[in-house]
């Protein structure tokens, strides 16, 4: 490979949920103070040289077209290089990639990208309800973001058998990891019961198959591989990236059990880390739906095309089964503010690498933890990041 | 002699409600009898005109672009003042170079459409000719003829030569009274007169005298068979029939499964009749003007007999629903926008591909891309080139969605369907009811619907409906 090394030196963000009493700024500052307050060696914030910032829906707190030049202010750096990325759902992951290059390439040797994004300042009806009179006018009409998923679990309950009780083990195991995370929007507990009976909100999934809308802020630090000692004595490393994109309307798809864009994504991904997904411990997957993290196990190769739903329900995903998913609780449960939603499954795996998870932490034999995110009109794009612990 | 204006083919529509006149009564404290045909959030005059003409042009096995001109009737055009006929036009896929013309400004518009088509045949100008008259009334609420008020539509292909039943005989009667009426700006049709008054020195003289003038004007030799009259209020169509000696009244099946369907009444009373050879008298009113014509049917027309199918059926609706549909009941405070608005470059690239419903073949590998505006590569091959082609209308469900949450302006349940046309296409669209007769698999057509009325501006677009079953 020709590009540097990359180290995590610190990672950290703020308790997600909805987060009325604070501003998007303060939000992006706790995180930013959070991630330099977990370099164990400290970190003076002026060591930053330039920022990505991701948030997605500028459109929900009325800062459309802001670009990037809100964060170095919100975070006592104002005048440093700042960009914002935005690329649907997977914001985060790609400001993460987008950041991991900056420093590969050897422009700078240390990075901050920082995820923020304000979900709950505007209602519901106003907020991302509101998709559904966006876009095209006629050929997504109607088009709330359940829709981009639910035709996918209509298909695969049809051609694999999958089950709405198996759709449910997905929520149920990721409020159980919710429970266990201090920063999770939801901190409780759901049975399957409780999934079949919640509210239809767009057939075959109801309330409980759906994440929140939620308010977050996740950071992370990245420096040349080089000097990471001067940062920790557990860095953890960029092992690989992928991104992939698959045509943006539902129309266009060729199949409805599978994600191309994450198929291809995790291709590249696994080849640039140079293993198979046999070797990945634990993973944070886009579970924006239950059927979405099925989908997930399958495309990332985790288990079979299919199985996903079986898989779920027998408790291969959980935290002591044999390819723990989401133990952060997902975006199900931790919550999903878009633009901070991939730096913070960052975060999970950096905990998880350095054996920080608490009651959540999973063994780690191989010392690598996938993060992927999936989204733009649901499926057009994917972005997975591979994090190691391994020194080389 | 007027030279011979011949009826091709006929087709109609009903739309997908049906109001218990009993429900309207009762919010009004006071009885009601029957029900109405009533039109669901997604119909309108220019939905309903649509089916019907298509069903027509179906029958009559022609190609829709050698049709000279479109004649569109209706007391309630879409657009005020805007493209309405142009929008029909084009979704009934009628070349841009038809003519044709849009009557309005009272139910007496469909016997206005009618004549008009017929008078371009008769003077060479057009060879063939849709007639379409639609209506779908608002009446005022708490309005004595509320619960009577519907919507419908009938369409005529007429031709110079090859039909088998002819336009024979026409006669008019003009008197400035004023019957139904809605003045400028006002959104609520009203009725101002004292109904004995109406009864007694307007509607049923009138209707005496031109009747018993068709009558003697078919002559013995082509006795009138069957009658289509006017029945403003369920029962004045029966005193008439009564006073004219009728045998047969049919539009009387009509009216009790629709109501009063205003400017498309007169036609889609007459035409199932149609079916069956001998002379069919068609008499419609309104607007102070009242005009009865005879047909002389030599052999079923095609798509008579198919008439009383169409209109049978429905879902009936609650009169609360009804209000809703008809813009009567608003939700309180701003609806969610249309992200493109109807002035947007969008509407103006791509009104073919979406009154049209086209798509793009790509010409390398045959992947059909819609709509053709988004792909100027191919999603299949990345080829270029394409030959643009109407889609298939027909196809199965691959998988599907039922939408129960969304904001106002939307109505849930809402499907949503992917759908794989017959010719390989695939499209994603809106689906037509609540969605418990979708399934994957499912055998559905394409139909026009209103997406949406936006900014005061109405949008079109297709939707998946499933198939009756045989």
């Amino acid at each position: 490979m020709s590009w540097n090394r990359v180290a995590v030196v610190g990672a950290g963000l703020i308790k997600f949920g909805e987060l009325f009493e604070q501003s998007y700024e303060q939000m992006a500052a706790g995180a930013f103070a959070a991630a330099v307050d977990s370099v164990d060696e400290g970190f003076e914030p002026i060591q930053v040289e330039a920022a990505f910032v991701a948030t997605q829906r500028g459109t929900l707190w009325g800062q459309e077209g802001i670009g990037g030049n809100t964060i170095p202010t919100a975070i006592g750096l104002a005048g440093i290089p700042c960009t914002r990325i935005e690329n649907a759902c997977p914001s985060g992951s790609d400001a993460f990639r987008v950041g991991a290059m900056a420093v590969a390439s050897g422009v700078h040797d240390v990075v901050l990208v920082i995820g923020v994004e304000k979900m709950r300042d505007k209602s519901a009806d106003e907020g991302l309800l509101s998709r559904a009179a966006a876009g095209h006018p006629i050929f997504t009409r109607g088009e709330t973001a359940p829709v981009l998923f639910a035709p996918f679990a209509t298909r695969h309950m049809h051609e694999f058998g999958t089950t709405r009780e198996m759709l449910a083990s997905v929520a149920v195991k990721n409020h159980h990891n919710g429970a266990l995370d201090p920063y999770a929007h939801f901190q409780n507990e759901i049975t399957i019961d409780d999934v079949l009976k919640s509210p239809p909100v767009c057939s075959p999934l109801h309330l409980l198959d759906c994440c929140p809308q939620t308010d977050g802020a996740a950071a992370t630090l990245l420096v040349s591989a080089e000097i990471a000692e001067r940062y920790t004595k557990k860095p953890v490393f960029v092992a690989g990236f992928g991104v992939a994109t698959d045509h943006p309307y539902l129309h266009e798809k060729t199949s409805f059990t599978a994600m191309k864009a994450t198929q291809l994504a995790a291709e590249r991904a696994y080849a640039m880390a140079g293993i198979e997904p046999g070797l990945i411990d634990c993973a944070e997957v886009h579970d924006c739906f239950t059927i979405t993290e099925i989908l997930d196990i399958e495309d990332l190769g985790f288990v079979d095309k299919g199985k996903g739903g079986v898989a779920s329900l027998e408790g291969d995903t959980s935290l002591t089964g044999r390819i723990p998913i989401n133990t952060s609780g997902g975006l199900l449960a931790k919550g999903h503010p878009i633009g901070a939603t991939g730096v913070a499954q960052i975060v999970e795996c950096w905990w998880q690498l350095r054996g920080e998870a608490d009651e959540r932490q999973v063994e780690t034999p191989n010392g690598y933890a996938l993060q992927h995110n999936v989204g733009g009109r649901g499926s057009g794009v994917s972005v997975i990041n591979i994090l190691t612990n391994n020194a080389s | 002699m007027t030279p011979a204006v011949q009826l091709l083919a006929v087709g109609a529509a009903a739309p997908a409600w049906r109001l218990d006149a009993a429900d309207v009564g009762a919010a009004w404290s006071r009885g009601g009898r029957g029900q109405a045909g009533v039109c669901a959030p997604d119909e309108d005059v220019l939905t309903l005109a649509a089916e019907a003409a298509g069903r027509a042009l179906a029958a009559s096995g022609l190609q829709t672009d050698i049709v000279d001109g479109l004649w569109w009737g209706t007391a309630r055009p879409p657009f005020a003042e805007g493209p309405s006929h142009a929008v029909l036009a084009r979704a009934i896929g009628l070349s841009q170079r038809s003519g044709g013309s849009l009557c309005s400004g009272s139910p007496h518009a469909g016997m206005e459409a009618l004549l008009s088509a017929a008078d371009a045949i008769g003077a060479g100008t057009a060879r063939v000719a849709v007639v379409v008259v639609s209506d779908a009334l608002v009446p005022g609420n708490g309005t004595p003829f509320e619960a009577r008020a519907g919507a419908g539509a009938a369409a005529v292909v007429l031709v110079s030569h090859g039909g088998n039943a002819m336009l024979t005989e026409r006669v008019t009667r003009t008197q400035p009274f004023l019957d139904r009426y809605r003045g400028d700006g006002e959104a609520d049709t009203r009725d101002l007169y004292d109904p004995r008054l109406f009864r007694e020195e307007i509607f049923l003289p009138t209707m005496r005298e031109l009747g018993e003038q068709l009558v003697a004007l078919a002559g013995p030799e082509d006795a009138i068979r069957a009658w289509s009259l006017p029945d403003p209020d369920g029962r004045l169509g029966a005193t008439v029939a009564k006073h004219l000696d009728v045998t047969t009244n049919a539009s009387a099946g009509v009216y009790s499964e629709l109501g009063d369907t205003g400017a498309a009444a007169a036609l889609l009373g007459g035409i199932g009749a149609l079916d069956t050879a001998g002379t069919v008298a068609i008499v419609g009113t309104g607007g102070g003007r009242t005009t009865g014509v005879t047909i002389k049917v030599k052999d079923p027309v095609r798509g008579a007999a198919a008439i009383g199918g169409v209109l049978a059926g429905g879902r009936a609706a609650s009169y609360a629903e009804v209000l809703r549909a008809r813009g009567q009941l608003v939700p309180s405070g701003e609806t969610v926008q249309m992200g493109v608005p109807p002035q947007s470059a969008q509407f103006v690239r791509g009104a073919d591909e979406m009154l049209g419903l086209l798509g793009a073949r790509c010409v390398d590998c045959g992947t059909i891309n819609t709509p053709p505006s988004i792909h100027p590569h191919c999603i299949s091959c990345g080829s270029a080139k394409f030959v643009l082609e109407p889609l298939a209308r027909h196809g199965r469900v691959h998988t599907f969605v039922v939408n129960q949450t969304m904001p106002p302006p939307f109505v849930a349940p809402l499907p949503i369907a992917v759908v794989d046309l017959d010719d390989g296409a695939r499209v994603m669209l809106q689906g037509i009811g609540d969605g418990s007769d979708i399934s994957i698999g499912t055998e559905v057509e394409l139909v026009l619907r209103r997406y949406a009325h936006e900014r005061g501006v109405p949008v079109y677009g297709y939707k998946v409906r499933p198939m009756e079953r045989p």
